[in-house]
């Protein structure tokens, strides 16, 4: 006898799995400018190349004589796929079933996901909308979990450990998959179609009183500032855009290295606009961001976390064609002063490169740690501390470029173990910025000259002379003092020199990212 | 093109270097802002015309204040 009637109803699970909620929940889903999980799935991958896991899983119900009346699908897609012709795992949830709420196949297919991406030491991509569990009764409950499960959170933790994790909010995500978005090691939310939240209005407005609309409470405005999410984009496609983008620095696991692309841009390049870029008047800001784009391979510089802790840029980029981690001060931004949410966001930083065995290189102009009552009361000093001392614990390769300032506890956080130290002439180092040092360690002096300000004045700029970096030079307290030009040519070299010590920091590392 | 010069950060207009239908090049500085004891120059985006000045020196402005317009 053939299975052919089997085969037969096979193949209508596999069509109504593919039709997902329905016509009629398809088309509110693109009425509210948003595309279904599996049209993501293709924004995302190379055509052609989705390879999925679990299509029979779901609920199916059937007449009196045993045939299938109706089948659902569970409601989270997965599969494997390839990304720029590297293998993926991707996944997401089905808003268009129970608005995202995971079935009990769903559930568990989403817990796969993490689970095949460690089997497959494959990055993993997920894209997210929905909510976690719901007190609705669903059709087929199963007992609870065995009190001897692993935690369920478990491979969540591990993957950040492992593998890549990149992952995008498109619609309204809250519960499990708002914890499982900001699990990862890049976030970014779809503006015009994401909120992300713990618990949406209605639980808010009874439990709390605040009549707020999904996108006051968790809209891009709020959770691309706050460091919930390190980018934002303007819709699914271009947060899409920025996961490919963001993976194409990154290895496909901690056993490997990341992909070296052949270099465009010659190692010698050196732009004159670096020789005047620091302004001679202390007080005279610059724009760091233009630094970054004259340095690192052009084109190169992927921000991430620009919304929060500004005065810290972080992101990633490329040196001669090998990925590499930036870290620069924003001297705009308080001055570029090292806040609570700035020392965060370096953390994570460092702990990113330190997982995936990126070197780090810094441009460096750090007043030091934000001060006043405003930054006691964030906490400062424990976050940044924390700071310092995930970089006195990283083992990749540091270059760390003295551009202007390096002051106080904070700088330590810039200068990883054998930093490749160099300076440009516009460095000041020491244990605070002349100005308020001079008007503390002087005060009465000042205030008894007969022209205090002219005093403060010639004290500041005697205090500045020893802040140079000329004698640190001479001390080989610093590697080289450089034209500001040549950092590109002489970043070029030690991205050279170092790459024998990549491979054998391959393997996972002490620490890992944590959220 | 018109582009608005938005405010990166709060802060005070310390000097306004341009006038209202000034022609500016780009890079031009336009006003420095004082932040945190530090100035913050802002530069044209492009050539063209100053319009829909906003701001006087003195001014203490809020992040995403439109300052001018360059068009």
């Amino acid at each position: 006898m053939s299975w052919k009637d089997k085969t037969h109803e096979l193949n209508a699970r596999r069509t109504a799995a593919l039709a997902q909620g329905g016509e009629e929940a398809v088309a509110k889903q693109h009425a509210k400018g948003r595309l279904t999980i599996r049209e993501r799935i293709d924004t995302l991958i190379d055509a052609d190349s989705f390879d999925e896991v679990g299509r029979a899983a779901g609920d199916a119900e059937f007449d009196e004589n045993g045939n299938l009346i109706e089948f659902t699908p569970a409601n989270f897609v997965l599969g494997f796929a390839k990304i720029d012709g590297r293998r993926v795992v991707v996944g997401g949830e089905d808003f268009t079933m129970r608005g995202g709420s995971p079935t009990t196949a769903g559930f568990r297919k989403s817990v796969y996901a993490e689970t095949v991406a460690l089997k497959h030491r494959l990055p993993l991509v997920r894209m997210h909308e929905g909510a976690g569990g719901s007190v609705g009764v669903q059709k087929n409950p199963t007992p609870p979990a065995p009190v001897f499960d692993p935690p369920r959170f478990r491979t969540v933790a591990q993957t950040l450990g492992s593998v890549p994790v990149a992952s995008a909010a498109m619609g309204a995500v809250a519960g499990l998959p708002a914890a499982r978005l900001v699990s990862s090691h890049f976030s970014v939310m779809s503006e015009e179609t994401a909120q992300i939240l713990i618990a949406g209005p209605a639980v808010v407005a009874r439990a709390m009183g605040e009549k707020l609309t999904k996108e006051e409470l968790g809209g891009a405005k709020v959770h691309a500032r706050n460091g919930t999410v390190d980018n934002a984009a303007k819709n699914e496609v271009a947060a899409l855009e920025q996961i490919k983008t963001f993976l194409s620095y990154m290895p496909s696991n901690v056993w490997e290295l990341p992909p070296v692309t052949q270099p465009d841009d010659p190692v010698d390049r050196q732009e004159d606009m670096l020789l005047d870029i620091v302004p001679h008047d202390r007080r005279r800001a610059f724009d760091m961001r233009r630094v970054i784009a004259a340095v690192f391979d052009i084109g190169s510089f992927f921000e991430m976390g620009k919304g929060y802790g500004r005065s810290q840029i972080m992101g990633l980029a490329r040196m001669n064609g090998q990925p590499v981690g930036v870290w620069g001060n924003d001297g705009r931004h308080l001055a570029g002063a090292m806040t609570a949410e700035g020392a965060h966001k370096a953390r994570r930083f460092m702990e990113l490169c330190e997982t995936f065995h990126l070197p780090i290189i810094c441009l460096i102009d750090e007043p030091g740690f934000m001060i006043g009552s405003q930054s006691e009361k964030q906490a400062t000093i424990r976050h940044g501390a924390a700071a310092v001392l995930t970089a006195a614990m990283t083992n990749v390769p540091w270059a760390s470029v003295m551009v202007r300032r390096s002051f106080g506890v904070a700088q330590a956080a810039h200068y990883g173990p054998d930093a490749y130290v160099i300076a440009w002439p516009s460095a000041e180092t020491g244990p605070l910025p002349v100005e308020g040092g001079v008007w503390v360690a002087y005060r009465r002096e000042i205030e008894s000259a007969a022209d205090p300000d002219a005093k403060r004045r010639e004290l500041e700029d005697m205090l500045a002379v020893k802040q140079s970096p000329f004698p640190r030079a001479e001390a080989f307290a610093i590697h080289e003092l450089i034209d500001p030009r040549e950092t590109r040519p002489m970043l070029c070299r030690w991205i050279d020199r170092v790459q024998p010590l990549l491979p054998q920091l391959l393997g996972p590392s002490g620490f890992a990212l944590r959220p | 093109m018109a582009t608005e010069v938005e405010l990166e950060t709060a802060g005070t207009v310390w000097k306004l270097l341009v006038k209202d239908g000034a022609a500016v090049k780009e890079g031009d500085m336009l006003f420095i802002m004082e932040v945190m004891k530090m100035e913050v120059p802002y530069e044209a985006p492009h050539d063209g015309t100053v319009k829909d000045l906003n701001i006087a020196e003195g001014d203490v402005l809020e992040e995403g204040d439109v300052a001018m317009e360059i068009g």
